[in-house]
């Protein structure tokens, strides 16, 4: 047909039989609607214990709550995903980097010209050239592409070479001749508080001192005074050796520059956005012209939330030689990379008062940060701030530092920040419980914040499940029976976790100007509804929890949404897989996309129909009246009416948090639209000659506001439990007594096997959060941190051993059971004494507040008028004022008086350092 | 990571193997063997001591036999493990060793030739160029051992496997095939105490197979391994025990033999020895002889758990081991 027949023609309406759009479904009509799936509040019988949700009026009954496999599984299974490693485009380089061999030394001169002169060889770059720092956060900019002054760890990168084959590359990296200056290497976190000649880093007029410290916190909350007034005192000094992610996945990059002069990075990424920032200021071009492509991500944990010196490596050659270059990780290059949790010095004193209240928490922590700033500067926050909750509490003390050393650094990893001195806190409130002899659970129950509460440093906290938590796993592993009451050897522990759901700021801008999230719906013709997101799906399913909002809201099957979410160029921003942000804040705002489409296909529902748009509700792929599911029509007639004229439907949606907390220095730091809480029993057998420890059962309880998909959440519990298990029995980075990272392998980096594994019993909890999508919260991070404790606390229980080292390998535990033989002057461990309970007049003190606190906590739940209530009530306050407006003896104190450095605590010595702008002269 | 290029040798016969293996060396090239690979491999990938030529020995036939007396040197551990026709102790302590998956390589023949470990040897070209290399693969450079410091002579690197123990103390002999011809000897006579040299296999001479006594099925026994995780792990600690009852089911003859702890797998006849001579009281006797080995063994600081640790859970492991005979 010729263009001028075209001309000017149209359809005539009635000419051509255009099929009716279908139903969908098989049914021409839906089924009433099943009312057991409306809330109470709505007229519905799905009871609502805990309240309302904003998004009741949008169930459908479609997706939310059902056990929904990943919608990218069968790409893993049958090994079709595409991670790092295998995106191969045609004319490829291979990249390595040649690495430091010194813990710390000055580069005084590399010579590549041999390297260069190597047949094979099209690019070798060094650090001179690249000097742009950058880093995870704008405060903390501290790395290089490659080093350029120093090398600060070995490992640390020093140069990099592409060339036409990995076997060419590595050639090469033997021809690079390094001059270095070794210079003296800090090991011991310790001493990087005190001065140095050659301070790591430097931070200009913002240097603390000339010490390696790189970020101190001092925060004091309540009535300090009063608290040591106390019962009873439990104080421990605690080391935890640093861990690694542990990924499956090594690092792998692929970096692209196309023939319009546009940089394409594919790389296994959980913060694209900050990668995407990081490259421009790097590269020194802007961001529209850079497309980072997340590849599928074998494993991240956190390991993979930070812009790392390889991607620009390979950015940087692919630019200078015009074609692709590939880097791959060795396992090696993994732990040297690393961004693990920080190995720590912990000390933790708590102290409970005649009623059995916590009226103080004392912690000071130093964390070994390593040689570079990473998400350190939050850890050091977090180390302290996210054991404020979930107990009421009289006051707060927290000193913390982290220090750089020649290490590789510190970082952030499934629950930052949280997990060390978490065990910390509820192996001492175990230890308390033992010396007032009351049930450490009763105890627990008797002092838990009330829901809709504010904590001690001014965390607005939502919903809590905590009280379920305690009791469903007290109950589940029949606690009551075997506390206390088993025989030597063997043992039951009780842990509770308190963890961000999202964290509150952002970490690159003003909150006030741009949302957290955002996400793209477009709904055309076929009625697949695509969906863009910048979220990051990092395995742990992030693309379903999308699809399955969508689903939902729209009430179609999860099949008709389809995600796309890889590539900065067609992905709304999104902050990244971190802080356990992504299903609170991505699919709040995919359900404010959705329901933008919601009401379009209502509209036309109700043209269609003449019904009243209020009484429209939306079933499988059908629209209609509520009470009379005959008079509808099918999702894509009321599709195809609301795209005449229009075309596409699309939408936008976006999630920003409310205004919260505080306004002192750091206030932010924990701060989240809510927490998620959980609580695990753990059963453990130690073999007492050897000093061997077994988990056999676990029961944990989570409390992830509501489970959109069960299937996932049970997922996150269950590999928590055995990530943590690592951490608190086996795994360790090893650092021998030269300085190098013994075992960076993973035949010698012992993550526990399917032997060790427990069985778990996961029990979810559904606080209903008021804010959270459908009433969402978290389940990545917060899993993790009871089982730390829960398994602590029952080792003490087989053993009478109160475990302040981890990981608690065979040996050390075997050291601590022959010191106590000979304490107690037994022959043999097996003749050691089994701890035991025999309760005090608190334990009915405590028990009846617990009863009376859980009648408490139940009316608040529902009361949608409620007062406020501020920590500081148990203790005589008034709840409804903050405690510092009420009475003096309440501070908030954020800077050491001359008392407290008279004598520090060991991270409170960093304050003994005068920050350098403050010491006088120019600066 | 990238293994080395390597030439790879199928022989098809154990003489065409030795015969491949003087023909390379008479040339000045230098060969190793290999079994299934599971440890070779490894070291190879991070360069430790690769050869120019690899001879295989999977395609040779008639070395994967088992049965009560006789076990060939390509027989693998799995078929060790789960075939029903090893000794009970040996299936036992097969069982033991690596993970399932790497059994269904290893070889016995491997498993006895294990290169000794060190965690200042078995790590990457990077990581051992940062600590200036050790003795045992010094690149040229002269190093020191790292274990035990300015001696430079003597490696002393643990031996990690776990059934050779097992295999002294049911009397084993071990069958080797070289330039020379053939030879046999009782596998205690087999290790040679260094990590560099670990054995008395000779250039180009290869273990075809091991027996064990005609009356072998008498004898009972159990080993007891000390590691982290029930699988992977590389034994930190050893201790197998066999031993044969008389008629009047009293105690008549008792082997033990250590592994993991030193350069060599130990048979500890000198303690064992004088305990059955003061008469076998059970308990006692258990916990006197126990002592007395742990007396004699010496681990050094090179495998994951400390030397002291795993000096003092041979008491134990030796205790478990025995523990059978405690009502003798
Ligand atoms: C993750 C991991 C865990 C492991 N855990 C254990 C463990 O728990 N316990 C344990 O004992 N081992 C363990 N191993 C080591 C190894 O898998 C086993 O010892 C195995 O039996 C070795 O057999 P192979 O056939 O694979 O040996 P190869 O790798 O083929 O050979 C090993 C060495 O023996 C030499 N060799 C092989 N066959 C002969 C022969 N017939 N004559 C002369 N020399 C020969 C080779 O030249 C080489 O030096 C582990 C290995 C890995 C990778
Ligand atoms: S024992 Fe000494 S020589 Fe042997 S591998 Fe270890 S460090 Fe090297």
């Amino acid at each position: 047909m010729g263009d001028e027949q075209m001309k000017g023609y149209r359809q005539q309406p009635g000419k051509l039989p255009f099929k009716k759009p279908g139903s969908g479904g098989g049914k021409p009509f839906s089924e009433l609607r099943d009312l057991d799936f409306i809330p109470e509040s709505l007229d519905g019988r799905l009871a609502q214990p805990h309240g309302e949700n904003r998004h009741d009026y949008l169930l459908t009954g479609s997706s939310i709550g059902r056990r929904t496999p990943m919608i990218d599984d069968r790409w893993k299974v049958t090994g079709q995903a595409k991670y790092g490693d295998d995106i191969r485009l045609s004319g490829e380089l291979i990249g390595r980097i040649l690495r430091s061999p010194h813990h710390y030394a000055k580069i005084r001169a590399i010579d590549t010209s041999v390297a260069e002169a190597l047949p094979g060889v099209e690019y070798v770059l060094c650090g001179q050239g690249h000097k742009t720092l950058f880093g995870v956060l704008p405060v903390t900019k501290d790395e290089h592409a490659l080093a350029v002054e120093k090398v600060r760890h070995v490992g640390d990168l020093v140069a990099a070479v592409a060339a036409v084959d990995e076997a060419t590359a590595l050639e090469a990296l033997r021809l690079i001749k390094v001059d270095y200056e070794v210079l003296e290497p800090v090991h011991d976190m310790r001493k990087a508080i005190d001065d140095s000649e050659h301070p790591i880093h430097d931070r200009g007029k913002y240097h603390i001192g000339e010490s390696n410290v790189q970020k101190r916190v001092f925060q004091e909350f309540g009535n300090i005074s009063a608290m040591k007034d106390s019962l009873a005192t439990s104080a421990a000094k605690w080391k935890f050796a640093g861990v690694n992610h542990g990924f499956t996945e090594p690092h792998a990059v692929v970096a692209h520059w196309d023939p319009s002069g546009r940089l394409t990075l594919y790389t296994p990424q959980q913060v694209p956005h900050y990668l995407h920032r990081a490259l421009a200021d790097v590269l020194d071009v802007p961001m529209h012209q850079i497309n980072v492509y997340r590849t599928f991500v074998g494993g991240g944990f956190g390991g993979k939330s930070d812009p790392f010196p390889h991607e620009m490596c390979a950015a940087i050659m692919a630019r200078e030689t015009g074609k692709p270059v590939r880097i791959t990780f060795d396992r090696e290059e993994v732990f040297w990379t690393n961004r693990g949790r920080h190995p720590s010095l912990l000390e933790m004193v708590l102290h409970a008062d005649q009623q059995g209240r916590i009226s103080g928490i004392e912690t000071d922590a130093l964390i070994d940060g390593g040689a570079f700033a990473s998400f350190g500067h939050v850890t050091t926050y977090y180390n302290g701030v996210l054991h404020t909750a979930p107990y009421e509490i009289g006051a707060f003390h927290y000193t913390g530092a982290r220090v750089w050393t020649n290490k590789p650094a510190s970082g952030a990893m499934r629950g930052h920040g949280a997990v060390n001195s978490r065990c910390a806190v509820e192996s001492g409130i175990d230890d308390l419980c033992d010396r007032l002899q009351v049930d450490p659970i009763t105890f627990r129950l008797a002092n838990l914040l009330p829901p809709h509460s504010t904590t001690i440093t001014g965390f607005r906290v939502t919903s809590i499940g905590m009280r379920e938590c305690l009791e469903r796993v007290r109950d589940a592993s029949g606690w009551v029976e075997k506390f206390r009451k088993m025989p030597l050897g063997r043992g039951i522990g009780i842990g509770c976790g308190f963890f961000i759901s999202g964290s509150g700021l952002p970490i690159h801008w003003d909150p006030n100007k741009f949302p957290h999230a955002t996400v793209h719906l477009k709904v055309d013709m076929d009625g697949g509804v695509v969906v863009h997101t910048g979220a990051a799906e990092i395995g742990q399913g992030s693309d379903t929890v999308v699809a399955q909002s969508v689903a939902e809201v729209l009430g179609l099957p999860i099949e008709m949404i389809r995600i796309k979410s890889r590539e900065t160029d067609t992905s709304p921003v999104d902050l990244g897989s971190y802080s356990s942000r992504v299903t609170f804040m991505n699919a709040n705002a995919a359900i404010s996309a959705a329901m933008v489409i919601r009401a379009d296909l209502l509209a036309a529902a109700a043209e269609i129909t003449a019904a009243d748009e209020k009484m429209l509700v939306i079933g499988d792929r059908r629209i209609y009246v509520k009470r009379d599911p005959a008079v509808g029509v099918s999702y894509l007639e009321a599709l195809h009416k609301a795209l005449e004229d229009r075309g596409a439907l699309v939408s936008s949606g976006s999630y920003r948090t409310p205004p919260m907390g505080k306004s002192h220095k750091g206030a932010a730091a924990g701060l989240a639209p809510a927490y998620s809480f959980s609580a695990y029993v753990a059963e453990v057998e130690v073999d007492m000659e050897t000093g061997q420890s077994k988990v056999i059962e676990v029961w944990a309880a989570h409390d992830c506001g509501r489970a959109l998909n069960p299937l996932a959440v049970e997922g996150q519990i269950i590999g928590s439990c055995h990530m943590g298990l690592g951490q608190v029995l086996s795994e360790e980075m090893v650092y021998g007594r030269t300085g190098h990272l013994r075992n960076a392998n993973l035949l010698e980096y012992k993550i526990p096997t399917v032997h060790e594994m427990p069985k778990v019993t996961p029990i979810i909890v559904e606080s209903n959060d008021p804010e959270g999508p459908f009433g969402a919260k978290e389940a990545g991070e917060g899993p993790l941190l009871p089982i730390l404790p829960a398994v602590v606390n029952a080792i003490y229980d087989a053993s009478g051993i109160r475990v302040n080292e981890l990981p608690v390998t065979p040996d050390r535990l075997f050291r601590s059971i022959e010191k106590k033989i000979k304490a107690e002057e037994v022959d043999n461990a097996l003749q050691l004494p089994n701890p035991n309970l025999q309760y005090s007049d608190l334990q009915n003190v405590v028990e009846a507040r617990a009863l009376d606190h859980g009648k408490r906590d139940d009316e608040r739940q529902l009361d949608v008028e409620r007062e406020p209530y501020h920590n500081g009530a148990l203790f005589g306050l008034d709840p409804a004022i903050a405690p510092e407006e009420q009475t003096t003896d309440w501070v908030i104190s954020l800077t050491p008086d001359e008392d407290y450095l008279a004598d520090p605590r060991l991270a409170g010595s960093a304050w003994k350092h005068t920050e350098r702008r403050h010491m006088g002269g120019e600066n | 990571m990238r293994t080395p290029p390597f030439n790879l040798h199928l022989p098809t016969t154990v003489s065409e193997a030795v015969q491949i293996s003087a023909e390379l060396r008479a040339e000045g090239r230098e060969t190793d063997w290999i079994a299934g690979g599971t440890d070779l491999l490894p070291n190879y990938k991070w360069h430790l001591n690769t050869k120019s030529d690899v001879i295989s020995l999977a395609r040779i036939e008639g070395i994967t036999s088992v049965s009560m007396t006789e076990i060939g040197a390509m027989a693998r551990l799995s078929e060790i493990a789960d075939g029903g026709e090893a000794h009970p102790l040996i299936a036992a302590a097969a069982r033991k060793v690596a993970s399932s998956l790497i059994r269904n390589s290893a070889t016995l023949g491997g498993n006895i030739c294990l290169d000794t470990r060190c965690f200042w040897f078995n790590q990457g070209e990077d990581w051992r160029s940062s600590i200036d290399w050790c003795l045992k693969c010094d690149c040229g450079t002269g190093a020191d051992c790292r274990v035990i410091v300015n001696q430079n002579e003597l490696c002393v690197a643990t031996y990690q496997a776990d059934l050779a123990p097992n295999l002294m103390v049911l009397g084993a002999a071990i069958h080797l095939a070289g330039p020379e011809g053939e030879r046999s000897l009782p596998i205690c006579e087999f290790f040679k105490l260094d990590g560099m040299t670990r054995n008395v296999l000779r250039e180009g001479e290869m273990v075809v197979k091991v027996t064990l006594p005609d009356e072998v099925g008498q004898w009972q026994g159990e080993y007891q391994k000390l590691r982290l995780r029930e699988s992977w792990d590389f034994p930190e600690a050893g201790v197998a025990a066999a031993w044969r009852l008389g008629g009047d089911g009293t105690l008549a003859e008792l082997k033990v033999a250590t592994t993991a702890l030193e350069s060599i797998p130990r048979l500890h006849d000198q303690e064992v020895a004088p305990i059955i001579a003061a008469g076998w009281s059970g308990e006692e006797s258990i916990t006197a002889l126990a002592k007395a080995i742990q007396q004699t063994v010496k681990p050094v600081n090179n495998t994951a758990f400390p030397p002291n640790y795993r000096k003092k859970m041979t008491r134990v492991m030796c205790e478990r081991a025995l523990a059978q005979l405690s009502i003798n």
